[in-house]
C-alpha cells in the first residue's frame, strides 16, 4: 500500500509527476518538492512526502536534519513565499500568509511544541479557551467554559481537572492540556514535536493511549522524536530525514531500530565525532552535595543534592531529561542563578564564591549558555563588540578602550575558531547558528577559563559546524581546560565525553565512565528508574 | 561587497548614495524634516526666522534642554527613562538663584568670582545627589525608572514651590549672568570653529586609516570628505551668522563640550559599551560579566549632573529662579533623543543624533514663538511631534 511512496521518496522522485489523483482522499497532506534556504545553509532540499489521513506518521532525523524547519513551514511560522515547492492539505494548496500560527490553527493544523505555550498562572480551562472564551452578554460564561473543557477532556480521555492551575501540574499533564487546546480548535492534523523528552515512563504510556484515542477519532498525527523505540510503539509510517532530504518513507512494520539508525546517520557513527586522545589530569572542580533554591521562590528547591568532580583536560558530559536541573546547575555554579543552601563547590581546592558572572569569570569559570540568542549574544551588535564584552578590562582603562588591542585579540580568536564572516564588524544577527555559537565560545575563551561549561553547545547547528565545535572541544582539552558539556543529544554525550554524570529531578543520579555507558543505562538513570 | 569603492563614475556615485541613504534612512529623514521645518518657518515669518539675532537666540534657547538630551541618550539606551529632568533642572535653578540672591550676600559678601564658582559647584552637587538618589532606587532597589522619576518629578515640583515660596528669585549678578548670557568674542569664536573643523577632518582621516588597517568596509573617500565638508560649512555658517550679532553664546560652547565628552564616553569607554550591551540584550550582558546595577546607577548620576548644568544655565540665562522653572523640559529632552534615532527599545542611539533632534525641537519652539502661537498650542504641536517620532522609530525598527 505504501510501497509507491517509499520507492518514490527513496529515489528522491518527483511526486508531482505521479499524480496523487485528486480523488485520492486518503492523502491528507502532500509535500511536493519543498525547499527552504537560510543564509549559509539549505535546511530542506526538495522534500516530497505524503501523510495519509488518520495515520500516526513518525518523522525522525538527527538535529539539523530539517524536522523542525518542515514543521515550521507546515504551521505557518515560515509563511508561503519563504520556501519553494508546494504543500497540499486536503487537496488544496496550503498558503499560510502570516508569520503566526493562527492561520494554520484555523486551517486545522495544530502543533504542540517541546516548549509549552501555556500561561502558568491560570487554569486548564482558561488556557484551552484563551482568546475564544464563550461569552454571555459580553461577560465570560464560566459554566459553559468549564463544561466544554470537561467535554473535550472526557472525549479524548485526558485525565486532568479542568480547574487545575497549570503551573501546579506536572509536565505530562501540561502537555495533555496543550493537546486538549489543539483539539478544541478542531485540529485535523496534530503535530507533536519531541513530546516525550520531559516525560516519565508512566506519562509516556498515557500519551500513547491518548494518541490511540485520537486516531480512533480520525485525527492525523505527525510524531517527531529522537527516541526511536517509540516509533515502534505507536506509528504507522516513519519518514527519515537527513541533511534536509527525505531518505525514506516506509510502513513501521517494515522497519527496525537498526535500519532507522542507518538511514538517519548514513555513515558509521564513529565518523560523527573526531578522534580524541585525552589525558585527564588532576581534579580541578569538586561539587559536593549541592542544594540550591530558586532565587525568587525560596520554597522551591531546584538542586536537591548534586555531587561530581571534574579533572583537567577532561570532558564531563551531563545528561538528563528536560527539567532535570542541568541548566540550573550550570547557572548556579556560575553565580547567576540559584541560592546555594547546602553543599560546596571547590575550584582547584578553594571554595568557590560566585555572586555574579564576573566573579566566576575572574576565578576562571566560564559558561556558554543554552540559549545563545537570548543569553549569549547582543544580536544587534557586531562580532567584535560581542567577543570583547566580558573582556574589556584587558584592553581598557577607565577613560579609554585600546581599539587596536581589542581588535587584535578578538581577531585571533575569531580566526582560530574559523568564524565565517567578511570582517568583525558584521552584526551577529546575520550569522548562522553555528557561527553565532562560535562567537559566544570565543568570548568566553578569551577570558582564559580553567573550567568551561557548555550548555547544549551544538543545539540547532548544522552538522558540519557541529563537527568543528567537537574538534574545538578536543583542542581545548588538549590545552588543559576542563569542560562540562551539558547536552540533550544522547549520542553527542556518548560520543564526546570521558565520563557522564546523569541528572534526574535535581539530583545527580549517577556518574558513568564512558566505557560502561550505553544509551539504555543513561536513559534509565535519567528517567529515575535505575 | 568590496572593501573600498572609489568608483568615480556618475553611476557609482548614485549607487553609493542610494546605499548609504537606505542604510541611514532614519537619520536622513530627520535632516530632511528639519530643513522642511526651517523653510516652512522662514516663509511664515517673512525671513525673520533666519535673522542673525534669531539664529543666535534659537541655538541658545536650545541649550538648556539639550544638556538634558545629552544625558537622556544613555538613560534610554539602557532601557530606562527619566521623567524628572525638567523639574530637577528647575529645582537646581531655584536653589542656585537662592544662593545668588541671599545666601552668598550673607556669608561671602562682595566676592563675585568666588560666589559664582561656588554657585556652580552647589548646582552641580545638587544635581549629582538627586541623580544618585534616583539611581540608587532604580538600580539597587529595582523600582522601575518610570515610577521613580515620575514620583521625583512631583516631589521636585513641590521642592521648587517650597524654595521660591511663590516668588521669583533674582539671580542677575553680572559674573553669574555671563554663564547664560555671555558671548565669545568673534575672534575667539573663529578660533574655536577652526579648531573644531581641524578636529573633524583629523578624526575622519584617522578613522578611515583605522578601518583600512582592520580590513573593515570603507565608504568612498569623496563621500567622507563631502560629509565632513558639509558639517564644516554649517559650522562656519553658524559662526559667521552669530558673529554678526554678538558672537558664539557661552551656553552653546558648554553644550558642545558636554556633547563631545558624552559622545566620547559612549563610544570609547567601557562604561559606554556596557550601557549599549545592557540595552541591546540585558540578559546576555548580565551573563557576560557586566555589572548592570553599577552601570545604570552611574548613568543616572551623570543625568543628574547634566540636570545640574542645565539648571545653572537656566538660572543664569533667565536671570531668575522662577516657579515654573523646568516645566515640560523632559518632553523636549525625550523627543530630541527619539527624533535623533535613540530607540525606545533600548540599545541604540547617539549623542549626535540627539543634538539634531534637539535642533528640530528648538526650531519648532522658536518658530511657533515668533508666530505668536500661544504656548498651549505649542504643547499640542510638540506632543504630536513626539508621538510621530516614536511611531517612525518603531516603524523603522520593525522593517529592518
Amino acid at each position: 500500500m505504501n510501497d509507491d511512496n517509499a520507492v518514490m521518496a527513496a529515489n528522491g522522485g518527483d511526486a508531482s509527476s505521479t499524480i496523487t489523483n485528486p480523488g485520492d482522499k486518503d492523502i491528507i497532506l502532500d509535500f511536493r518538492n519543498v525547499t527552504k534556504q537560510f543564509p549559509g545553509v539549505v535546511a530542506l532540499k526538495d522534500v516530497s512526502l505524503q501523510i495519509r489521513r488518520g495515520e500516526i506518521h513518525g518523522i525522525c532525523g538527527e538535529n539539523g536534519a530539517g524536522k523542525s524547519t518542515l514543521m515550521k513551514i507546515l504551521s505557518g511560522v515560515y509563511p508561503w513565499g519563504t520556501y519553494e515547492g508546494q504543500i497540499f492539505f486536503e487537496g488544496q494548496e496550503l498558503k499560510l500568509e502570516s508569520r503566526s500560527i493562527r492561520q494554520a490553527i484555523e486551517a486545522g493544523i495544530a502543533i504542540v511544541y517541546q516548549e509549552l505555550t501555556l500561561v502558568p498562572g491560570i487554569t486548564v480551562g482558561e488556557n484551552i479557551f484563551l482568546g475564544k472564551e464563550p461569552l454571555e452578554r459580553g461577560a465570560i460564561n464560566w459554566d459553559k467554559l468549564y463544561a466544554d473543557t470537561q467535554r473535550i477532556l472526557s472525549e479524548y480521555k485526558l485525565d486532568i481537572h479542568p480547574q487545575a492551575i497549570v503551573k501546579n501540574l506536572g509536565v505530562g499533564k501540561m502537555q495533555m492540556t496543550e493537546i486538549a487546546k489543539a483539539l478544541s480548535e478542531n485540529a485535523q492534523i496534530l503535530i507533536l514535536d519531541e513530546p516525550t523528552s520531559a516525560l516519565a515512563e508512566t506519562e509516556i504510556e498515557q500519551l500513547m493511549t491518548i494518541l490511540r484515542t485520537l486516531k480512533e477519532h480520525g485525527v492525523t498525527c505527525i510524531y517527531i522524536s529522537h527516541k526511536l523505540n517509540e516509533f515502534f510503539a505507536i506509528t504507522d509510517t516513519v519518514t527519515v530525514l537527513r541533511d534536509g532530504h527525505v531518505i525514506t518513507t516506509q510502513p513501521t512494520q517494515d522497519l527496525s531500530v537498526e535500519k532507522l539508525v542507518s538511514y538517519m546517520v548514513g555513515r558509521e557513527m564513529t565518523e560523527r565525532f573526531p578522534e580524541s586522545h585525552r589525558q585527564p589530569g588532576e581534579i580541578v572542580l569538586e561539587v559536593e552535595d549541592l542544594h540550591a533554591v530558586d532565587p525568587e521562590e525560596s520554597a522551591r528547591e531546584v538542586l536537591k543534592g548534586v555531587s561530581f568532580n571534574l579533572r583537567k583536560g577532561e570532558v564531563l558530559g551531563i545528561a538528563g531529561l528536560m527539567g532535570s536541573g542541568r541548566t540550573e546547575l550550570a547557572m548556579t555554579i556560575f553565580g547567576e542563578y540559584g541560592k546555594i543552601t547546602h553543599g560546596t563547590v571547590k575550584l582547584e581546592g578553594q571554595i568557590l564564591h560566585t555572586k555574579s558572572s564576573r566573579d566566576a569569570m575572574v576565578q576562571g569559570l566560564s559558561l556558554v549558555p543554552e540559549d545563545r540568542k537570548r543569553h549569549g549574544l547582543v544580536l544587534i551588535q557586531s562580532i567584535l563588540r560581542n567577543i570583547s564584552l566580558p573582556n574589556l578590562d584587558r584592553f581598557a582603562t577607565w577613560y579609554k578602550i585600546d581599539d587596536n588591542a581589542e581588535l587584535k585579540a578578538s581577531r585571533s580568536f575569531a580566526q582560530s575558531l574559523a568564524i565565517k564572516a567578511p570582517n568583525l564588524q558584521v552584526l551577529c544577527n546575520t550569522l548562522s547558528g553555528g557561527n553565532q555559537q562560535k562567537v559566544v565560545i570565543s568570548k568566553w575563551l578569551m577570558s582564559n577559563p580553567k573550567v568551561l561549561i557548555m550548555d547544549d553547545p551544538t543545539r540547532g547547528i548544522d552538522v558540519g559546524a557541529k563537527y568543528e565545535i567537537y574538534k574545538l572541544i578536543n583542542d581545548l582539552t588538549a590545552q588543559g581546560i576542563a569542560i562540562i558539556m551539558i547536552s540533550s543529544d544522547l549520542e553527542e554525550v556518548l560520543g564526546m565525553s570521558d565520563r557522564i554524570m546523569v541528572m534526574h529531578a535535581g539530583r545527580s543520579a549517577g556518574t558513568l565512565d564512558i566505557a560502561e555507558a550505553t544509551q539504555e543505562r543513561v536513559m534509565s538513570l535519567a528517567t529515575g528508574i535505575a | 561587497m568590496n572593501t573600498t569603492s572609489n568608483n568615480g563614475s556618475m553611476q557609482g556615485v548614485v549607487s553609493n548614495l542610494t546605499k548609504q541613504f537606505r542604510a541611514n534612512i532614519q537619520t536622513y529623514a530627520i535632516i530632511v524634516a528639519m530643513i522642511f521645518i526651517w523653510i516652512l518657518f522662514a516663509i511664515a515669518t517673512g525671513g525673520l526666522y533666519f535673522s542673525p539675532q534669531n539664529i543666535s537666540n534659537l541655538i541658545r534657547q536650545m541649550t538648556v534642554t539639550s544638556f538634558l538630551s545629552v544625558g537622556m541618550v544613555l538613560v534610554i539606551v539602557t532601557g530606562n527613562i527619566d521623567l524628572s529632568v525638567g523639574k530637577v533642572a528647575g529645582f537646581v535653578s531655584v536653589i542656585v538663584a537662592q544662593f545668588q540672591a541671599d545666601i552668598w550676600n550673607m556669608i561671602l559678601p562682595d566676592q563675585p568670582l568666588l560666589t559664582t564658582i561656588l554657585s556652580v559647584i552647589v548646582g552641580l552637587l545638587v544635581g549629582i545627589l538627586i541623580g544618585a538618589f534616583q539611581g540608587y532606587i532604580i538600580s539597587y532597589l529595582a523600582v522601575p525608572s518610570f515610577i521613580v522619576t515620575l514620583g521625583a518629578q512631583w516631589a521636585f515640583n513641590g521642592g521648587i514651590l517650597i524654595v521660591t515660596q511663590g516668588r521669583t528669585i533674582p539671580a542677575n549678578q553680572p559674573l553669574f549672568s555671563w554663564i547664560g548670557q555671555g558671548y565669545l568674542r568673534p575672534t575667539a569664536g573663529w578660533i574655536v570653529a577652526v579648531g573644531v573643523i581641524v578636529a573633524l577632518f583629523y578624526s575622519m582621516f584617522s578613522s578611515r586609516q583605522k578601518k583600512r588597517r582592520y580590513g573593515f568596509e570603507l565608504s568612498p573617500l569623496y563621500m567622507d570628505i563631502l560629509k565632513t565638508a558639509l558639517y564644516s560649512v554649517l559650522l562656519v555658517g553658524y559662526v559667521a551668522i552669530v558673529n554678526s550679532f554678538n558672537g558664539v553664546s557661552i551656553p552653546v560652547l558648554l553644550l558642545a563640550i558636554s556633547a563631545v565628552v558624552m559622545s566620547y564616553v559612549s563610544n570609547n569607554t567601557r562604561f559606554g559599551r556596557y550601557a549599549y550591551a545592557i540595552g541591546g540584550n540585558r540578559e546576555a550582558a548580565r551573563l557576560s560579566g557586566v555589572n548592570i546595577k553599577k552601570n545604570v546607577f552611574s548613568i543616572f548620576v551623570v543625568m543628574g549632573l547634566l540636570c545640574g548644568v542645565s539648571g545653572i544655565v537656566l538660572a543664569s540665562y533667565i536671570g531668575y529662579g522662577t516657579v515654573a522653572a523646568g516645566q515640560g523640559y523632559e518632553l523636549d529632552a525625550i523627543a530630541s533623543c527619539i527624533l535623533g534615532g535613540t530607540s525606545t527599545l533600548g540599545g541604540e542611539g547617539t549623542i549626535f543624533g540627539a543634538m539634531i533632534g534637539s535642533l528640530i525641537m528648538a526650531s519648532l519652539t522658536n518658530g511657533l514663538q515668533i508666530l505668536n502661537v500661544p504656548s498651549s498650542w505649542q504643547y499640542v504641536v510638540k506632543g504630536i511631534v513626539l508621538i510621530l517620532a516614536v511611531y517612525t522609530d518603531v516603524y523603522f525598527k520593525k522593517n529592518r
